[in-house]
């Protein structure tokens, strides 16, 4: 299923960048284009979370809140440019769920996004990615292959979820690098061919080979 | 009170009274009076104008010293003239006057600056808050289209958000007491931080982080936190050599948590070592590697680090420098 997320805020070009960074996340995006906010327009596209800017045309992000929490519990993120403690305080007391001031950091805004979708809407199935028969299993940190297992390290496991997510598409070195920065694994390039020479030895372990393929001076593919 | 000018001052009434004694005397003498009268007449005359000008001497000595000690006392001795009561002489009030003229005329001018000058700054931290729109923007647009080309810009975006965050605190970093809020921090969820704000900086340059990563919790601002970390990193980076690597670890002493950032660059000469955290202190390196060097990230690391209450110092031993944050861990605080 896909999360409803609805952007309220009044620069056009942050609204459809917004969403076309959400929309290639996996989620569904809507904007809020008229100010003051039309409560019936956010009651209608029932969101699962809101992104709130502080300073809106007309009425401000905390009112908009409080209208918001009047008939729906979804999580709400304030994005704001004024990074004052009274501005945090405020948007906590009114409901808020989370502050984060711009420039955000996309990987961290993401991050919060699923964090807070994970916490108000628990999944009832296991995360599971599979690819030509290769299931890998996100919450208990294994690959599987035909009934037989192997554990992953966390570095092996992030490697392999990027890989898994991008199927069939080539991924180079430096995104991958970039995700794991981005998950908080600040692994290097040799770092990086260390691991991916681990998870191939415990493919092969587990009856994979050539799982991984090398893209000559491009990166890894699937 | 300068006591030999005052006599000098007074010398032409003593002259005067010395010819008017002459005058008198040559008078009484031509009229037939005796010298003894004549000298009883001058002495008694003396003796009422020494002790005259020796009184009025005095009160005027004291009177002056007690405006002095007036003023001593005084935190804002512009407003002495406020504080120092009627004068009875007629040019002493004349002079007061013009002293509360001037005092006056002076905090016009000073409230006019001052003015200005929060206006200045207000207006810095509104356009602050304004060019983080477009930058957030550029920002996703990179996002969005990764390209090598995107990821030069998001480098360089990087770098433009670090400066106006430098602007912006500088500008915050007289009353912090407005901005800052201190909770229970994980240090290193700070650190995390202020690795991902300048991911392109240290991936570009292929810095290598060493993370011992521990649970220590501090009591302090986050924000200025990271602030004060970034300014440390940028300056690694800065001053850098080949194959350069980054470590974050954390010292206990005592009730103090230290929070250790050492890299493996050029390090610091010895003699620059006591001047770093002065406010437009380039030192050798600054001169030697990069002439692009202000001298104001360690000013303001320092500055905003006394006003958090946190002890910053840093070591270089040759080649390599550490810069460690010092936190004093209060009983106190963690039993509330």
């Amino acid at each position: 299923m896909k999360h409803r997320i609805l952007i309220v805020e009044d620069d056009v070009v942050i609204q459809t960048q917004l969403r076309n960074l959400l929309a290639g996340n996996g989620y569904e995006a809507e904007i809020i284009n008229d100010f003051p906010v039309d409560m019936e327009q956010v009651r209608s596209f029932q969101p699962h979370l809101i992104l709130l800017d502080i300073k809106l045309p007309g009425s401000d992000g905390f009112s908009v809140c409080s209208q918001i929490r009047a008939f729906s519990n979804a999580p709400i993120i304030f994005v704001t440019s004024c990074s004052t403690d009274m501005d945090e305080l405020n948007s906590i007391m009114l409901g808020g769920d989370a502050f984060i001031t711009k420039p955000y950091n996309t990987a961290i805004l993401l991050a919060k996004i699923a964090s807070l979708l994970k916490r108000a809407y628990p999944a009832t199935e296991q995360e599971v990615l599979s690819c030509n028969g290769v299931v890998l299993h996100l919450e208990s940190s294994t690959i599987e292959y035909a009934g037989r297992q192997t554990d992953l390290t966390k570095n092996e496991l992030k490697i392999l979820y990027y890989l898994f997510k991008h199927a069939g598409i080539i991924c180079t070195r430096a995104d991958l690098v970039e995700y794991l920065w981005d998950n908080q694994l600040y692994v290097d390039d040799n770092a990086l061919s260390v691991n991916i020479n681990r998870i191939r030895d415990k493919l092969s372990a587990i009856g994979v080979t050539d799982f991984i393929k090398t893209k000559h001076r491009q990166g890894y593919i699937l | 009170m300068n006591s030999k000018l005052y006599w000098k001052q007074k010398l032409p009434v003593m002259l005067l009274n010395c010819f008017c004694m002459i005058g008198l005397a040559v008078f009484l003498r031509v009229t037939a009076n005796s010298f003894d009268s004549i000298f009883l007449i001058l002495l008694i005359w003396i003796v009422i104008l020494a002790v005259h000008l020796v009184i009025s001497y005095h009160n005027r000595k004291v009177q002056m010293e007690k405006l002095l000690d007036l003023a001593e006392q005084l935190e804002e001795r512009y407003l002495l003239s406020e504080v120092m009561g009627k004068p009875e002489r007629a040019d002493d009030r004349v002079y007061c006057q013009l002293l509360r003229m001037a005092g006056k005329s002076m905090l016009e001018q000073v409230n006019e600056v001052r003015r200005e000058r929060t206006e200045y700054k207000e207006y810095v931290e509104q356009w602050v808050h304004e060019i983080k729109m477009p930058i957030t923007a550029m920002k996703l647009l990179c996002e969005n289209n990764r390209s090598q080309v995107t990821k030069e810009l998001l480098t360089q975006l990087e770098k433009v958000n670090r400066y106006t965050e430098q602007a912006l605190y500088y500008a915050r970093s007289e009353h912090t007491e407005k901005d800052y809020s201190v909770r229970e921090i994980r240090l290193f969820d700070v650190v995390h931080q202020s690795i991902a704000e300048n991911k392109y900086l240290l991936l570009q340059n292929g810095v290598g982080i060493d993370l011992q990563e521990t649970d220590d919790t501090v009591y302090s601002d986050e924000k200025w936190l990271c602030f004060i970390l970034n300014q440390m990193i940028v300056n690694s980076v800065k001053y850098r050599t080949e194959r350069p690597v980054l470590q974050f670890y954390i010292e206990r002493q005592g009730n103090q948590v230290i929070l250790c950032v050492e890299d493996n660059g050029i390090g610091i000469d010895a003699g620059d070592l006591q001047r770093i955290f002065e406010k437009g202190f380039t030192g050798q390196n600054g001169r030697k590697v990069l002439q692009n060097s202000t001298g104001i990230g360690l000013y303001l690391c320092r500055r905003l680090c006394n006003k958090l209450g946190i002890g910053i110092c840093a070591d270089s031993k040759g080649s390599g420098t550490t810069l460690r944050l010092i936190f004093h861990i209060n009983d106190f605080i963690e039993r509330v």
